[in-house]
């Protein structure tokens, strides 16, 4: 189980994250969400083990991430919000230097590394520098890398961004069967249909703080709306339509 | 005020010849400056040299009226090469810019422009590009030409030597120009496109390379009046004797027509080559631009197995460093310029002592013996630290997360090994590789001895250079032993008389008596082992160290702080 404890992280005064506390438990699918700027990202990068809290604690299984940070990291499988790859290796290339880095026997290396670049229709392309690969490219090989040492726990940054429709589909596919299979995905996303079609439960995040904490079958039945409406409402959100009006107004003039 | 799109494209792409690709804003900046700063030594050199050649022609006046115009000939060659250099050297690090490309085919092709615009705006910039720096490399040298024209005006009309010189000279550099631009052409027209940023970079290295090296040969273009009187053979070879050639023909010197015909020549298949290039990219700009070229047949590609090869963590960060350096712009480039620059050095040293492989007449000399000692220490001293240094430059620190999530304890130190024996691969087995052939040459079967004991003192010298390395090559740019300026290079001045001397005399010592060898190597050998078991030992309790920009991390601008 993942447990997050009063997590807070400040940067040069500036408080990010403020005393944020939940749990994730096998099987689990959580979806957290929030405006930009309300510190999903900063989360996200405390639960990988990439930044250390000001405060607060984060553990996995019973182990510290503060106190064993190499074991806590071992078992996390990580899909970064923007495609940050080293794009002059090609895919097959960055899928080896992956699976190195993770200790992953040769054996395994050979029969994981060419499946997965079959599965996730990079195996064309797998002698190309990435530089030339799409988004969308980028984000599956991301994806393979994320999964090639079989983690316990997932985290997943906007994972469906620059997806295509079929790849979109399949990696929602999987996630559910990995949840099935006792895996634990943290789920950061600003799509609330992806959320509501994938998650067990929803966290909503603003201005640092936790706001929401809800089962996300229970939206329809207490009738308080529907998440984007809820959203909406935690969160603050502005009235959208004037702005778009002087949008307008502004090209439309001299 | 609406503005011409011929005259907004050609602007942009003059500005986008000053971006190289590959260096950050702060980048960009700092190498306008140091731009600048070249700029304003160059024009303080070329009016030292003036003083310099007055004294040298002062000399010679009191001689016969010849040797003076054998003076003129090579001080010509020497103001023909220098500009040369430099208009090659703008050519080559703008080297991406010089023909239209993919992204402007992308972005420009979609807006209301021809491609008579975006070609001709692109040659118009390359125009300006060009004779930017000839004029520029010029004006830096005017004392210096008027000086020699004046003198040379005792021997004929000034006017019509000062003619012959510029016609001469400005066609050299456009020779220099054009030829980099024919390269480019060609590699745009028949490279394939999934390969053309590799070979690209390759050629932008070699010709960068390739002119560090040349540049102890254009300092000693002066001194070569008794090569150009008897029309040494390696003239036909160095395109500034065409182009001096050329201004002797244009004088009415009729011995000198096969190096003016080299010139002429040269510069025509390089002209045609250019010319060629833009107008095939001209009339198949979408088909050369998004062509994905030729897919490698299945046969070549690895097998899997052989594809992966080792599963250890040294071998993933050896073959990460390796395709680095094959593949980015940036390390390619800064890693050959300093290699070269540390070559240029170590050749200018063995010229200066007269060691010369391809003369008949060479004996080994004490002199030369001492020369060919040296170099190869000489050249693993420089090299080393420089290939340190390209390993420090970061190369995408977004990408970093990687290795910080799979840092392990029990592979730390294959993780910092891997990086290492690139260091002493480039750093210190390459040197002794390029130099044993002349110690071969010159000393014989002794040369086995020297390579063993010039290898262990490369790899003491790696070990004391890498002592404070923790780190994966790429991943951080803080510079070990990083300091005052003048202190450092203080220190390194220091440290680079006291390791030439030490292992020099080490090796006259080993060469003189070949049977002390075996107590050299362990005398050299025990401290380096012992300082790479201290490393390996460290690296189990000290953290790799990371140069880290997350993606999200909150800036506080504090647009209102007092």
């Amino acid at each position: 189980m993942l447990r997050a404890r009063g997590l807070t992280k400040r940067y040069a005064g500036l408080l990010a994250l403020d005393r944020v506390s939940f749990d994730l438990h096998p099987g689990e699918i959580v979806g957290y969400l929030g405006p930009n700027g309300s510190g999903k990202s900063t989360t996200v990068n405390l639960v990988v083990g990439l930044l250390e809290p000001t405060a607060g604690s984060i553990s996995l299984d019973g182990i510290v991430a503060s106190d064993d940070p190499i074991a806590y990291k071992r078992r996390i499988g990580y899909v970064p919000e923007e495609p940050s790859l080293y794009a002059h290796l090609t895919a097959f290339e960055y899928l080896t230097l992956v699976g190195r880095l993770r200790r992953l026997a040769q054996p395994t290396l050979e029969a994981r590394i060419p499946a997965l670049l079959q599965i996730l229709q990079l195996h064309d392309s797998r002698y190309k520098s990435m530089t030339a690969f799409s988004k969308g490219m980028r984000q599956r090989v991301l994806i393979a890398a994320a999964l090639l040492h079989n983690p316990d726990l997932l985290v997943l940054d906007e994972p469906f961004s620059g997806l295509d429709v079929n790849a979109g589909l399949l990696l929602r596919t999987l996630l559910r069967l990995l949840a099935h299979r006792g895996r634990m995905i943290f789920f950061s996303t600003h799509r609330f249909d992806m959320v509501e079609k994938l998650c067990s439960r929803v966290i909503v995040l603003s201005a640092g703080r936790v706001v929401m904490e809800r089962r996300v079958a229970d939206f329809d039945r207490e009738g308080v709306g529907s998440l984007e409406e809820t959203f909406a409402r935690v969160t603050q959100q502005d009235d959208y339509e004037p702005l778009a009006r002087r949008i307008l107004d502004t090209i439309s003039g001299g | 005020m609406r503005y011409r799109p011929a005259v907004v494209l050609t602007r942009h792409f003059f500005t986008s010849l000053f971006d190289l690709g590959f260096l950050s804003d702060e980048g960009v900046d700092s190498l306008k400056r140091a731009l600048l700063g070249i700029v304003a030594v160059a024009i303080g050199l070329g009016l030292l040299l003036v003083r310099v050649f007055m004294t040298k022609y002062a000399n010679l006046a009191a001689g016969p009226v010849e040797a003076f115009e054998r003076a003129v000939v090579a001080d010509h060659a020497f103001l023909m090469a220098l500009p040369m250099w430099m208009v090659a050297a703008a050519c080559g690090f703008a080297g991406q810019s010089l023909f239209p490309d993919e992204i402007d085919y992308r972005i420009l092709m979609a807006e209301p422009l021809s491609r008579r615009t975006i070609f001709g705006a692109k040659l118009g910039a390359l125009l300006l590009f060009c004779g930017l720096f000839v004029v520029g490399a010029h004006v830096s040298l005017l004392p210096l030409i008027t000086l020699t024209l004046f003198v040379a005006a005792k021997t004929g009309s000034p006017i019509s030597y000062a003619s012959a010189f510029a016609i001469s000279s400005a066609m050299a550099s456009l020779f220099a120009a054009l030829a980099i631009v024919a390269v480019q052409g060609l590699l745009v027209i028949l490279a394939p496109r999934a390969r053309l940023l590799t070979f690209s970079a390759a050629a932008r290295s070699i010709t960068f390379g390739v002119l560090v090296l040349t540049l102890p040969f254009v300092v000693r273009l002066p001194g070569t009046a008794q090569a150009f009187a008897a029309d040494a053979w390696w003239l036909q070879w160095a395109p500034p004797a065409w182009f001096v050639g050329l201004e002797r023909v244009l004088m009415g010197d009729a011995t000198r027509t096969t190096l003016a015909a080299e010139a002429i020549g040269a510069t025509l298949v390089v002209m045609t080559l250019s010319v060629g290039s833009y107008v095939l990219l001209y009339y198949r700009f979408d088909r050369v631009t998004l062509h994905p070229g030729n897919p490698r047949p299945v046969r070549s590609r690895p097998r899997v197995r052989r594809a992966i090869g080792s599963a250890s963590v040294r071998a993933a960060i050896q073959q990460f460093v390796s395709i680095t350096l094959r593949r980015s712009v940036l390390h390619q480039g800064v890693i050959v310029g300093l290699l070269a620059a540390a070559g240029g050095f170590m050749v200018n040293g063995l010229l200066a002592a007269n060691v010369r492989p391809l003369a008949s007449d060479t004996r080994a000399t004490a002199t030369t013996i001492s020369a060919l000692i040296w170099a190869p220490m000489a050249l693993a001293f420089l090299a080393t630290p420089a290939v340190r240094l390209t390993l420090s430059l970061p190369l995408d620190l977004r990408a970093n997360w990687i290795f910080r999530m799979t840092e392990e304890v029990a592979t730390r130190g294959d993780a910092v090994a891997g990086g290492l024996r690139t260091v002493f691969g480039l750093g210190v087995a390459l040197p002794i590789a390029v130099v044993a052939p002349l110690q071969w040459w010159l000393l014989g079967s002794s040369v086995v001895v020297l390579v063993t004991v010039e290898w262990l003192i490369g790899w003491l010298l790696v070990e004391l250079l890498t002592l404070e390395w923790h780190r994966i090559p790429f991943t951080c740019s803080y510079i070990p032993g990083k300091g005052f300026v003048p202190h450092v290079f203080v220190k390194a001045v220091g440290s680079y008389v006291l390791f030439t001397w030490l292992a020099g005399s080490v090796l006259r010592v080993s060469l003189a008596h070949p049977r002390t060898v075996p107590v050299i190597a362990l005398i050299v050998g025990i401290p380096a082992g012992l300082l790479c078991r201290r490393r390996t030992r460290n690296a189990r309790l000290v953290n790799l160290t990371f140069e880290d920009e997350l993606p999200m991390d909150v800036t506080a601008l504090r647009l209102n702080a007092d």
